[in-house]
């Protein structure tokens, strides 16, 4: 009897349970949203519900309670597991292909001069975190301020020995915050999100963030963490979240504002890209499709995998479907067909979902422009040889502030802190990012690119250069700082180096053979000390590090050419002979510079040849057109002549 | 007999004709269209000597080559040197058109295959034209 009873009882509850998966997997599948009005959970899925204002002792009480997690109050409806494989949380996974080389973190630090480009994919010319000896917890407090979050903030597990990662057990861990996209209200603060990320407050941050509460005590998450040690047990209570009533109705729900499609200021808060400095920002036109009212979202689609469409021509190839994908495709086709057994259904999801990914070619500038889609010309391009559409992509006539003679100093959200209050940041704020510089990208066309030089202080032992993180650096070299004028006005600027600072610091640093030979790395150069005098040399270290720029897009009116061949093919063209000044903490003399041409490894001679004879290209068109007329005349005369005798003949005939 | 001045066009046409069809076709040929750098600036800095040549030819040898005149050429040479003249012409303004404002891409690669395909026929004419003319020197 016990048993049966006990057999019902899990067979309740199983159905009980099944039931709440069923309720939990709904879709709305309009395109009207969903409005959210929902209960909010913990890390630990639990139900947030603010106690009462009066307790039962009749004692006021405050709505403190857990902050919440996106992970488990979004990932009740939204996939979570899926959603983390997106390219905006998957850098740090070795099974994503790299794809085209992107915008890097750049981990600068005034006080050392050091700006080194980072990144977990391994595009050439950047560094891993853990080559300077960054620990993922390091590069999170460092970067989180523009992270969604997910990916190295978001480890599978947390070891309790480690002394960095441990901490996450006490901070929480960085999860994706969906809101930071998706909220369509415009409330979303950043300010307050940057504030509890610096405190390492992670698993406060999106509650604060999204303004459902503020943080309930004095001491922060990482100070506490600051005072744990690994191995010890983690404190049982942590801060709360002092809820703000208001925004809870009777059932404990709290109604989200979100959309699907992110808005452009949404996606501008860490997507920011900026020539137009300081005050001078409102002379900026801005990108035409943005004008024209698209969203950015609109060509940089996704599907519940967030594998973002970047755009660019190939893209195709840098994609993998991954395994949740196969596997909620195949649980559609398998609810379709129970016939299907597991492995086919998930062999023809596969084959589905590649076919699918072949229709983002149709999202790139080229692909959208032939097609049409969204109402976009056709591909016009009056009197330009068809070669200039083999040669050159889309973006070399079309994208980025207009050439001049030098490329402009650019400023990024990721490398700038763009989006968070601080003092006006100058051209000498470090790091110098420079655009656009033109090179050929991987597919052999012209496109502009951003770059920056990385700099920083190393050991040199034989061929290998070890970077020095900046704090270890930080514990030799000592270097003139700002002013304190110059500080309170722009806190990032850095005075450029002399010859005789870079000398003094390269040897303050302590002979070690075995590490090597302490060098500067700067501006495209290496510096380093030979026979107590210094001596400097370009250096494949010293390169710089590129990523093709694909925004601001400027309209058919503005681009490359509209005024005639002279803007690429003129003895002074940019995109053969501006100077591209390699930037850094040197003097600008010191630095490398050279010509467009150069950095692309063209011929000069051919080049300035070349934009010479444009010189004759009116004469040549008046010549032939001349000649076409004379030859023209000759026929028609002939041709004229010729039909006359005919007719003639004709009418001479009986 | 054939005039000095026709037979100097001939010659500028035929030379510059060289140049252009082993820069222009010879790519093509070679599987490396379209033309780059150096080649490009050589096919198009002979370009205008081939085009007042052609202007040339025109007025130097229809006469010589229309239908019934009194002249040293055979019908065959004769009804060559009116295609010569018919695709030197579609060369010619094939090649110089496209560096006007005036046909977006579709236009222009129609251009860039017509004056590929009439600078084949125009080299094939000439090809064909000359032994002709010799043996009608021979001949005469």
């Amino acid at each position: 009897m016990g048993l049966r009873c006990f057999s019902y009882a899990c067979v309740a509850g199983l159905a009980f349970w099944l039931g709440l998966a069923r309720a939990e997997d709904v879709h709305t599948e309009s395109r009207t949203p969903f409005l959210h009005n929902i209960p909010l959970h913990d890390s630990q899925g639990r139900l947030i519900s603010p106690p009462s204002v009066v307790g039962d002792d009749g004692k006021p009480q405050e709505p403190k309670a857990n902050p919440y997690s996106p992970a488990q109050t979004c990932g009740k409806c939204h996939d979570y597991d899926t959603i983390s494989e997106g390219w905006h949380f998957n850098a740090d996974s070795a099974a994503v292909p790299p794809g085209r080389p992107g915008e890097p973190w750049i981990l600068t630090d005034a006080a050392t001069r050091t700006q080194i480009p980072l990144s977990y994919r391994g595009w050439a010319g950047t560094f891993k975190p853990s080559d300077l000896g960054l620990s993922d917890y390091e590069f999170v407090t460092n970067f989180s301020r523009h992270m969604p979050g997910g990916g190295p903030g978001e480890p599978d597990k947390i070891k309790p020995t480690d002394p960095q990662m441990g901490r996450m057990n006490i901070t929480g861990k960085l999860e994706i915050d969906c809101l930071i996209c998706h909220q369509n209200t415009g409330r979303y603060d950043h300010e307050a999100r940057f504030n509890a990320l610096r405190a390492q407050d992670f698993r406060w941050a999106p509650t604060i963030a999204a303004g459902l509460g503020v943080f309930a005590s004095f001491k922060s998450a990482g100070s506490i963490a600051d005072a744990w040690r690994p191995g010890r047990p983690v404190p049982s209570v942590l801060p709360a979240i002092k809820y703000d009533r208001a925004r809870f109705d009777t059932e404990n729900n709290v109604l989200f504002q979100v959309s699907r499609r992110p808005s452009v200021n949404n996606c501008y808060y860490c997507h920011t890209s900026e020539t137009a400095l300081g005050d001078a920002r409102w002379h900026g036109d801005g990108d035409v499709h943005i004008k024209a009212g698209l969203l950015c979202v609109d060509c940089h689609r996704n599907g519940i995998d967030h594998a973002i469409v970047r755009g660019y021509e190939g893209e195709v190839r840098d994609r993998v479907i991954s395994d949740s994908m196969v596997n909620l495709r195949a649980a559609l086709l398998r609810r379709d067909n129970a016939a299907f057994k597991d492995d086919d259904a998930r062999k023809l999801a596969r084959q589905q979902l590649q076919s699918e990914a072949g229709r983002i070619e149709t999202l790139t500038c080229r692909g959208c422009h032939t097609e049409g889609r969204l109402g976009s010309p056709r591909l016009v391009h009056r009197g330009l040889p068809p070669i200039h559409l083999e040669k050159l992509a889309c973006t070399a006539c079309h994208s980025g502030p207009f050439p001049k003679s030098e490329p402009e100093v650019v400023h990024t959200s990721l490398a700038h802190k763009l989006g968070l209050p601080g003092p006006e940041r100058g051209r000498q704020t470090a790091p110098v990012i420079l655009e656009p510089v033109f090179l050929r990208g991987a597919d052999g066309k012209i496109a502009p690119f951003k770059m920056v030089w990385p700099s920083y202080w190393a050991r040199l032992n034989g061929t290998n250069i070890t970077p020095m993180p900046p704090a270890e650096a930080a514990k030799t070299v000592t270097l003139p700082q700002p002013s304190s004028d110059d500080a309170a006005r722009d806190p990032y600027n850095t005075k450029p180096l002399t010859d005789r600072q870079i000398q003094q610091a390269l040897e303050s640093f302590p002979v070690e053979p075995s590490k090597g030979e302490p060098v500067f790395i700067a501006a495209g150069k290496i510096y380093r000390l030979y026979k107590q005098i210094l001596h400097s040399s370009e250096s494949p270290s010293a390169k710089p590090y590129a990523w093709a720029l694909g925004h601001d897009v400027r309209p058919a009116s503005k681009a490359l050419g509209t005024r005639g061949c002279a803007d690429c093919h003129d003895s002074r063209a940019p995109m053969y002979f501006a100077t591209v000044a390699a930037r850094g903490p040197v003097e600008a003399t010191n630095g490398l510079s050279r010509e467009m041409w150069e950095m692309r490894g063209d011929d000069k001679t051919a080049a300035s040849v070349f934009a010479f004879t444009f010189n004759f290209r009116p004469l040549l068109k008046i010549i032939v057109f001349a000649a076409a007329l004379v030859v023209l005349g000759v026929l028609l005369h002939y041709g004229l002549r010729g039909l006359g005798a005919i007719t003639a003949r004709g009418k001479e005939r009986p | 007999m054939i005039h000095a001045s026709a037979k100097i066009s001939y010659a500028v046409v035929c030379a510059a004709g060289l140049v252009l069809a082993a820069t222009g076709i010879g790519t093509f040929a070679l599987g490396k269209a379209p033309m780059t750098h150096w080649v490009l600036m050589a096919h198009v800095a002979v370009a205008p000597f081939f085009a007042l040549g052609l202007a040339a030819l025109a007025l130097t040898w229809s006469g010589l080559s229309r239908g019934g005149a009194d002249s040293p050429l055979s019908g065959a040479a004769k009804a060559l040197l009116w295609l010569v003249l018919l695709a030197g012409l579609v060369v010619s303004l094939s090649g110089v058109v496209p560096m006007m404002p005036l046909l977006g891409t579709q236009g222009q690669h129609f251009l860039y295959l017509t004056h590929r395909y009439s600078a084949i026929v125009l080299t094939a004419a000439v090809l064909l034209h000359l032994p002709l003319l010799a043996r009608r020197k021979g001949n005469a």
